[in-house]
């Protein structure tokens, strides 16, 4: 009797598992998933009853198809909606700013003694931070539709040069920045990307890393190779940022309670996550305040051959 | 005294320019600012009253907003164009994008300039290319062939060649000679150049400029310190100090 409750019992484990083994195996072929299963329960449950489950299954897989692809069409005009938006906002600011230019430069021209005048320097430094500002919006704007210029790229050599760049910079002076990058056995794979571009988002990361952080503090920019991915990591012993602030730091025009009173525009980093979306990657962001403090934003790229960036 | 020469012109009749923009916050100050710079500033709001405003005041040099309300600046300028009227022009725009700044030379303008821009860079392109516009009749900016010795770029097909031999060169290596040739003589900023042609700037980008002029000179076997073509200007740019002659 147990033998026979065994026996009958080993098929529906088999069948059971294999599904489970589908589902786990070959997340990314739902055809096949469906397959290894309706030819499973066919196999346990007669015709009838199998086919009756399958159809129940396609049915589900169909539904979450649809919902899927629904997800996706919503994203994408949001996306555009909010690029419409940063290009409108861009717009409406320029005229008024190129006016205000214009102002300032004829009264910095003016010989007049006038004591109001020492308030010059202060008005044409908030007129330059909004200027930026309207350059930043449309950087991001553009982002989404400017044309890559693809090359296969040494990591180990962009992130050499930009932090030789950085070190010549009055804000690397005297700073420590280690660059960490493997040759042994072999070098890193090489990354398909636009160099300028790319080049652009780890300065802004590295010239983050020794904005907000003290002399003393050092910053190590980091190169490593896995499974087809090459992982960059810029890190700092800085303060931290607040954990509640860290899911926020990507949002434009976020600017956290480190970043008041420092020069930006709050882009920065939007920037940032843009320019890795677009080649294919994803940022991330590790940082504590307690203990040995610091940050670390983590880059992950596909190397190269394992992606193609020029879709959108 | 009696002499009879002709008295030569102390005060030679004053360089006229048409400033069109609907925005008087704009045609106000920036109109004030050139003013003082010695210009005769003519001002016009209207897209449409643009081409009879410039048969009657005959302005040396029109500054035109690509957005104005009666008539797009842009046809303006075709109209313009179209009718043979050659004199210079620099386009205001509002969109930095390489697609718009591209368009922008491909209908005739002369420079174009990107708003928020500063009165004192508007003045500079001014003199920029009221001069260019002396020595030359084709304005550079339109012409689709650019010749400077045995250099030779054809915009329409994006190549260039050297003594008749075509140069192979990376789509942006091209545009920034492009960008060179339209600006003979001029000192042309890292800063500039990245914004124009690069169309971002970001302080360690001027590296990217360096290398990429470094690209230039290996492409056209010219020497950095005794160059025919590139001329560096040391801690500022730069400059294409050989003459360029274009054809349309």
């Amino acid at each position: 009797m147990i033998r026979r409750v065994i026996l009958s019992s080993v098929p529906v484990i088999l069948g059971l598992a294999m599904i489970i083994a589908a589902e786990t195996l070959a997340p990314d072929w739902p055809l096949l998933r469906l397959q290894i299963s309706i030819g499973v329960l066919l196999f346990l449950g007669g015709l009838t009853g199998g086919i009756l489950i399958a159809t129940i299954f396609l049915l589900q897989w169909l539904h979450c198809l649809r919902v899927d692809a629904a997800v996706q069409t919503e994203k994408r005009s949001q996306a555009d909606a909010q690029n419409r938006f940063l290009r409108r906002l861009d717009h409406e600011l320029k005229n008024p700013l190129t006016g205000l230019r214009a102002a300032v430069e004829n009264l910095e021209e003016s010989v007049s003694e006038d004591p109001l005048l020492t308030t010059l320097p202060d008005i044409r430094l908030q007129v330059e931070r909004m200027v930026r500002l309207t350059g930043d919006l449309r950087k991001l704007a553009d982002l989404d539709e400017v044309t890559l210029e693809q090359a296969e790229i040494d990591l180990g050599e962009l992130l050499g040069g930009i932090v030789e760049a950085v070190r010549a910079q009055p804000m690397g002076a005297g700073r420590e920045i280690r660059l960490v990058i493997p040759r042994v056995p072999w070098p890193l794979s090489t990354v398909s990307a636009d160099e300028d571009l790319l080049g652009s988002a780890f300065f802004n990361l590295i010239d983050n890393a020794l904005k907000y952080t003290r002399p003393v503090d050092v910053v190590e920019v980091r190169a490593a190779e896995r499974d087809r991915l090459i992982q960059v990591e810029i890190a700092d012993t800085g303060p931290g940022i607040p954990a509640e602030e860290v899911p926020r730091i990507f949002e434009e025009l976020y600017r956290g309670s480190n970043a008041r009173n420092r020069e930006g525009s709050g882009l920065g980093l939007a920037l940032v996550k843009r320019i890795v979306e677009r080649h294919g990657g994803s940022i991330a962001v590790h940082s504590r305040m307690n203990g040995a403090t610091g940050t670390m934003f983590t880059v992950l790229l596909p190397a190269s051959g394992s992606v193609d960036i020029t879709k959108r | 005294m009696s002499t009879s020469r002709p008295e030569i012109a102390v005060n030679p009749k004053p360089i006229s320019l048409l400033l069109v923009d609907d925005d008087v916050s704009i045609t106000g100050q920036v109109g004030a600012f050139l003013a003082r710079a010695g210009y005769q500033v003519h001002c016009e709001a209207d897209g449409a009253r643009v081409l009879e405003k410039v048969k009657g005041l005959n302005p040396d040099l029109v500054i035109l907003d690509v957005l104005l309300p009666g008539m797009d600046g842009r046809a303006v300028l075709r109209v313009l164009r179209a009718s043979g009227d050659h004199r210079p022009v620099i386009l205001l725009t509002k969109v930095g994008k390489a697609s718009e700044r591209a368009l922008a030379l491909e209908e005739g303008a002369d420079d174009y300039l990107n708003k928020p821009f500063s009165s004192r860079e508007l003045l500079a392109r001014i003199r920029a290319v009221l001069r260019r516009a002396r020595d030359t009749s084709v304005s550079l900016a339109s012409a689709w062939t650019l010749t400077a010795g045995s250099l030779t770029l054809d915009r329409r097909a994006r190549r260039a060649a050297l003594d008749g031999h075509p140069l192979t060169m990376k789509p942006k290596t091209l545009a920034l000679l492009e960008h060179l040739m339209i600006h003979p003589d001029e000192l042309m900023t890292r800063e500039r150049l990245l914004n124009e042609v690069w169309g971002w700037e970001y302080p360690a980008g001027q590296r990217t400029v360096d290398t990429r002029v470094a690209e230039l000179r290996r492409a056209l076997g010219d020497d950095a310190e005794h160059p025919d073509f590139i001329e560096t200007v040391p801690s500022e740019g730069y400059r294409f100090i050989a003459p360029v002659r274009g054809e349309s």
